[in-house]
């Protein structure tokens, strides 16, 4: 008996496919499959009508200007240029090759620091060459149009600037290394307490300055980072406050934000260094979850052939 | 006879004393094993929990665990971080694949322990002659060989062959559903060990008499044995709801498994590495696996399962509670499921008049007309004419309910007078006896001579009951009126018609007589002498007819039409006479008052039974010796063309018959029994039902309930629970499909528009596991929307538990909504922190880069891996959150399928609310409250919680609009396609 209602099922499996005596396509007829189709046309179109409506109000209640919560992405991390999978720069100093996406990487990031691209007075505002006050530039709206613009410039970077070196001492197997303050919109980094300091950033000090330190990751390398050197606004190893605060994409649409390089001179090859680079800030803190907020730590493998 | 038998039971008890020591009786016992039926063959535990492991929609989790392992290792050797999110993943869902595994296995534990309870009766003990004395021992201990005396009310302990008897009576109905007693001898009368007398079989009992006999057949070799071991030949069939279950376990692993694929497909051509695609894979699956639900109707029909037993429906088989909601043919015993089982008096006769008395169960007093005087004459005689007694000790008791000692007429002509007269022994002690005749079957009447209670009046009075014909014969007056008349041919034929007209209402008829000794001829010092019978037996006065039935439960009429309209066929099943069957028949309304059998048609037309057309007759009886002769066609022709069936004189084998027979016709069929070979019938059928009080071990073994008061009535309630349990089931699994779509989606978007992932693979479980089971469970408590048992029992090939449009409506219509609201959601949290709708879309490969920690929103702020990864996490987060608002939404809907809510009444069941607050109470805890460091739920704002409100009010608008349109336009287009 079973035998016999798996053969009849069989057969009503095909049926239900296509069903020639009733014309029937998976149980249905073309009129039913069109009025069904068609209610889902209607429905679905409702219903995406309904989307679309309520994420229209929705971003209503957003300002284009500033977002409505930043507890997520405050405080900033602290980020490297040239971008590397797994934090690793490895390269062979005599293979050029081997370094030309970090130095390409470089020279597309900086392209917007040059000179001639910091020429309009309308958005561009000369804020000095020394770290100095914070800049406020009124209220997060477009009234008074948009806002304007420190200039960062790019010499200040010397030889990570890439104007006199292309390859960013890459070639040399003294790779430079960019280091920047995540954008957030109204942040105002403070500058940090002396006391917290290391000695070579106290070395340093100015009250409108974020410094920046690079060391070794751990301290059995400590002898292997060699010199590092520091370029920054005004020979200042750090980030000036007149650069902050950052009033977003769409009222400073070609803000700079403040770099530092960082070139080491003197690391040893054939092994990997682990360095970490701090930014220091009585409101730049680090979480153990997140490792680049506020730091970054970046492995250097230099091989000598 | 007697003597000889008795000097062969001496010198067969010498043999034995002499040759059966214990030592010998060990030996054969360590042989033969144990005298006791092997139970059937258990499952091995083991397995049991095994097939927990892999049944259902385990075997896709365990897929799915495969998966997230095997991308562990791959992940792990290439280094990844994130590779132990899959490892963990694979525990969690091993964990809940062992888990619910663990709790089915648990429950159907469980209710298979109730059942074991039963069958832990207390031992049977067995007097047994050996080393030459006689000991108790327990029947298990028995052995081929042992003499065993038996006595009346005494189970036999094995089949026995017989060797001394003194007046042994067994009772066989248990083996062959003879009901009456059957006397023993030591005469081997048949070539049949069925039908030989001196015999007496394991499991029937000796009803009165002793006997004694030699053990021939002991455990599963007696006659009983063999039956048994036919009973598990028979194969259990699967029951309806596992047959759905399996449907609907089919259709969702088929959607899982054909999306998957889809997407899996999709996935690799756009490009995703294969390893993606397998982790995509595992979160569709995890996604559209209800993995809470299995569990949640196991609940559900436990939960009907105690319901039902606190309306003495003992459910066994947890699965049976449903397929009792769906028969559509209840076969059922007459006797003590339809009647009381006892004699009571329904008819008296006197003054050429018939009276009806109360039947019911409850009598305490009767109300016809009792100022004649025949009726005080009458009452006299059936108080005086009756060896009946109360068992002392009883007066606190209903009368209907004292135990009586005496035979079941004699009971019931006590109980009668004792309702109507009060204190029935005071009466007789006052009328004292002085001389007595029992009952025999040559005489067939009874008699007794008593002094009477007027100390005046010193005159014997003679009082004789008996067959109303034999009774009439020894009469020449008729008491009319108090008077005594000549009994002339008019009287006579009076008193024929009144005989022929109760007895036609199968019952059992007595006629009563009396006569005055004249004082002169018997005085007070009269020695009377029964053996030479020196006083008169003849010229008696006769004073009236007591016709007497075992009379129907008075729920049962009511639980008939109930089922009458519920479209369900109630057969009636007897062993007794097809009169009497017929009667009781028409009294609970198995046949109604107005449908006429074969016979009744050609009684009433006067033409020869052959002439009539059998299409007009709604009712047949049929009798066991037709049946025997009937093919396979003709028994199917009988259960089609009849509306109303009654088989009487079936032999319990004939019963498994009629069950296939209606199992041919597509029937759900229910059958009750009692007896040890009721057993294949029980078995056979889709919900066998034992009776709790009459019925064997056996029987209780074979069935899948147990009826505690042996009440049809008691079918009936569970009928309409099992129905409920249907139609909850539907709106349980109509609830728990809904939001799977809702959990489905955002793996579908994110593979294809590259969103960040908008719900996480646990945080899927959390819903699934978490905040819908009480709801899910809830649902079980609803009420019916209408009255269910209004409604045709439900066809199994057309009405599934998960038909398409259950399916459609809450994949594609609920599910879909439930999805926007989500994404609503979830956008809106995104858009809040900086990430507007446009920036999301094909951002997934950065987004989940970890080398990108300068990420870029729509303001220009820039995001490393972690910061996003948290965002992430909040958005699955507010997911969560509406979705289970939304489920809220879902859950009330879900109240009813037809009716609106308002209608149902939104606070009837409280259950369902204790479901919304426990699913707002999770949810609450798994956001606020359990937010360990990696605990990917971080709460964020409580404004999230509201911003799929108002899609759970869309919900909940177009479900009424919905059901609305159903109930305006049934039988609609939109009637056919959105009602589940």
């Amino acid at each position: 008996m079973a035998r016999g209602k798996a053969k009849d099922g069989d057969g009503n499996w095909k049926k239900f496919i296509w069903n020639s005596e009733k014309k029937e396509l998976l149980g249905r007829t073309g009129g039913s499959w069109f009025k069904i189709l068609l209610f889902y046309v209607i429905f679905y179109g409702c219903l995406a009508g309904i989307f679309i409506g309520t994420i229209q109000v929705m971003l209503l209640t957003v300002s284009e200007f500033e977002p409505k919560y930043q507890d997520r992405v405050a405080p900033p991390g602290l980020t490297q240029v040239p971008q590397v999978q797994k934090t690793e720069i490895a390269f062979t100093a005599s293979d050029p090759k081997s370094y030309e996406p970090y130095v390409k990487n470089l020279e597309k990031f900086l392209r917007d620091y040059s000179a001639e691209q910091q020429t309009e007075n309308i958005v561009f505002q000369d804020c000095g060459d020394t770290p100095s006050e914070y800049k406020e530039r009124g209220p997060y709206n477009d009234i008074q149009g948009q806002k304007k613009v420190c200039k960062f410039k790019r010499e200040w970077l010397e030889n990570c600037s890439g104007l006199n070196d292309p390859y960013f001492g890459y070639k040399d197997g003294k790779p430079c290394i960019l280091v920047k303050l995540n954008r957030i919109i109204g942040f105002k980094p403070q500058a940090p307490v002396n006391e917290s300091l290391p000695p070579e950033v106290m070395a340093k000090y100015n009250p409108n300055l974020i410094p920046v330190h690079c060391f070794a990751k751990r301290e059995e390398d400590a002898d292997k980072i060699g010199t590092v050197e520091y370029y920054g606004m005004g020979g200042y190893p750090g980030f000036g406050l007149q650069y902050y605060p950052y009033y977003g994409k769409l009222l400073q649409p070609r803000y700079l934000q403040p770099l530092v390089a960082v070139q080491f001179t003197n690391l040893t090859y054939d092994m990997e260094v682990r360095v970490e680079c701090k930014a220091y800030g009585q409101n730049i803190v680090y979480s153990d979850k997140d490792r680049f907020q506020g730091r970054f730590d970046i492995k250097f493998d230099i091989k000598s052939s | 006879g007697k003597s000889r038998s008795e000097k062969l039971h001496l010198k067969q008890r010498q043999i034995f004393i002499s040759e059966f020591p214990d030592a010998r009786a060990a030996e054969i016992l360590a042989r033969d094993g144990p005298n006791a039926l092997t139970p059937p063959k258990a499952t091995p535990e083991i397995v049991k929990f095994l097939k927990q492991m892999i049944g259902g929609f385990s075997i896709l989790l365990w897929i799915g665990a495969a998966f997230s392992w095997i991308s562990f290792g791959i992940q792990l050797a290439q280094g990844v971080d994130s590779a132990f999110d899959n490892l963990y993943l694979g525990v969690v869902l091993a964990l809940v694949v062992i888990l619910t595994g663990i709790f089915a296995y648990y429950q159907e534990a469980k209710s298979t322990n109730i059942m074991a309870s039963f069958s832990k009766m207390i031992p049977q003990q067995a007097l047994v002659l050996r080393d030459a004395e006689k000991k108790e021992l327990p029947a298990d201990q028995l052995v081929v060989g042992d003499i065993v005396e038996i006595k009346g009310g005494d189970r036999i302990p094995a089949d026995i062959r017989l060797i001394f008897t003194q007046g042994c009576k067994v009772d066989n109905s248990s083996l062959t559903g003879e009901s009456e007693p059957q006397s023993r001898s030591c005469d081997f009368t048949h070539e049949n060990p069925l039908e030989t007398r001196n015999i007496a079989f394991y499991s029937t009992t000796c009803v009165e008499g002793t006997a004694t006999g030699i053990v021939i057949n002991t455990g599963d070799r007696t006659i009983i044995g063999r039956i048994a071991s036919l009973a598990s030949g028979v194969g259990n069939e699967k029951t309806p709801i596992a047959i759905e279950i399996e449907h609907f376990v089919y259709l969702v692993a088929g959607v899982a498994i054909s999306i998957g694929v889809l997407f899996f497909i999709i996935s690799v051509s756009m490009r995703y590495k294969i390893l993606d695609s397998i982790i995509f894979l595992i979160g569709i699956i995890v996604a559209n696996v209800p993995e809470g639900l299995l569990a949640t109707v196991t609940v559900s029909l436990s939960l009907t399962a105690k319901r039902m037993a606190k309306k003495n429906c003992l459910v066994k088989n947890l699965e049976a509670v449903e397929t009792l909601g769906s028969t559509s043919i209840i076969c059922s015993d007459k006797t003590g499921t339809l009647t009381q089982n006892r004699m009571t008096v329904a008819h008296l006769w006197f003054d050429n008049q018939i009276y009806s008395a109360d039947t019911s169960e409850d009598q305490t007093t009767q109300s016809f007309d009792q100022s004649s005087p025949s009726w005080a004459a009458l009452s006299k005689i059936v108080t005086l004419c009756n060896r009946a007694e109360f068992r002392p000790g009883q007066e606190n008791l209903p009368i209907m309910k004292r135990v009586v000692v005496g035979d079941a007429s004699e009971t019931a002509l006590l109980k009668f007078s004792e309702v109507i007269l009060g204190d029935v022994m005071n009466i007789r002690a006052q009328n004292k006896k002085v001389a007595e005749i029992p009952f025999n079957s040559t005489n067939k009447f009874q008699l007794s001579i008593h002094e009477t209670d007027d100390p005046h009046d010193k005159r014997f009075l003679l009082v004789m009951k008996g067959a109303p014909e034999r009774i009439l014969e020894r009469c020449s007056t008729i008491m009319i009126n108090g008077k005594e008349e000549p009994l002339d041919s008019e009287k006579a034929e009076a008193f024929q018609t009144a005989y022929m007209e109760l007895g036609g209402m199968g019952e059992r008829v007595l006629g009563f007589c009396h006569l005055y000794l004249p004082e002169n001829e018997f005085p007070e010092t009269f020695q009377f002498d029964t053996d030479s019978m020196n006083f008169p037996t003849s010229n008696l006065c006769f004073v009236g007819l007591l016709s007497m039935i075992d009379p129907p439960r008075s729920t049962v009429p009511d639980a008939v039409s109930k089922c009458r309209s519920a479209g369900i066929k109630v057969i009636m099943v007897t062993g007794d006479h097809p009169i009497t069957a017929k009667a009781i028949a028409k009294s609970v309304g198995i046949i109604s008052a107005t449908s006429e059998t074969v016979e009744d048609i050609a009684k009433r037309l006067n033409i020869p039974v052959e002439q009539v057309n059998r299409r007009e007759a709604t009712a047949a009886v049929v009798n066991g010796m037709e049946l025997k002769e009937m093919s396979a066609e003709q028994l199917d022709e009988i259960l089609r063309e009849h509306a109303e069936i009654v088989f009487a004189r079936t032999s319990p084998q004939q019963k498994l018959i009629i069950v296939e027979g209606c199992q041919r016709q597509g029937a759900v069929v229910a059958v009750t029994g009692d007896g040890v070979n009721d057993s294949p019938a029980l078995k056979k059928a889709d919900i066998g039902i034992a009776m709790g009080i009459a019925g064997s071990d056996a029987a209780k073994n074979a069935a899948d309930m147990v009826l505690l008061d042996d009440n049809f009535a008691s079918i009936v309630t569970g009928v309409e629970e099992g129905r409920l349990i249907f139609d909850n089931l539907k709106k349980t699994i109509a609830y728990t499909l809904t939001k799977n779509i809702a959990e489905l989606c955002p793996f579908l978007i994110y593979i294809i528009a590259s969103i960040p992932m908008p719900i996480g693979t646990i945080t899927i479980l959390f819903i699934d596991l978490g905040t819908d089971i009480i709801p899910s469970v809830a649902l079980a408590y609803e009420k019916a929307e209408s009255d269910i048992m209004n409604r045709r029992p439900r066809n199994k090939r057309r009405d599934r538990l998960v038909n398409e449009q259950l399916a459609v409506y809450s994949y594609l219509q609920i599910g879909i909504m439930q999805s926007v609201g989500a994404f609503v959601t979830y956008f809106t949290v995104y858009a809040e922190q900086g990430f507007l709708p446009s920036t999301l879309l094909g951002v997934r490969v950065d987004w989940e880069s970890n080398a990108i920690n300068d990420f870029e929103d729509s303001y220009g702020q820039q995001w490393t891996k972690y910061q996003r990864t948290y965002l992430q996490w909040t958005g699955y987060t507010a997911f969560f959150v509406s979705i289970t608002i939304q489920q809220v939404a879902d859950l009330i809907i879900r109240k009813t399928r037809r009716n609106s809510i308002f209608r149902q009444g939104l606070f009837r069941n409280k259950v369902i609310w204790v479901g919304i607050f426990s699913q707002i109470g999770i949810a609450l805890i798994l956001t606020y409250v359990l937010v360990p460091p990696s605990f990917p739920c971080p709460p964020r704002g409580f404004q999230y919680w509201f911003v799929a409100v108002p899609f759970a009010i869309l919900i909940w608008v177009y479900d009424e609009i919905r059901k609305l349109l159903i109930r305006r336009y049934p039988g609609s287009w939109w009637d056919k396609n959105m009602y589940y």
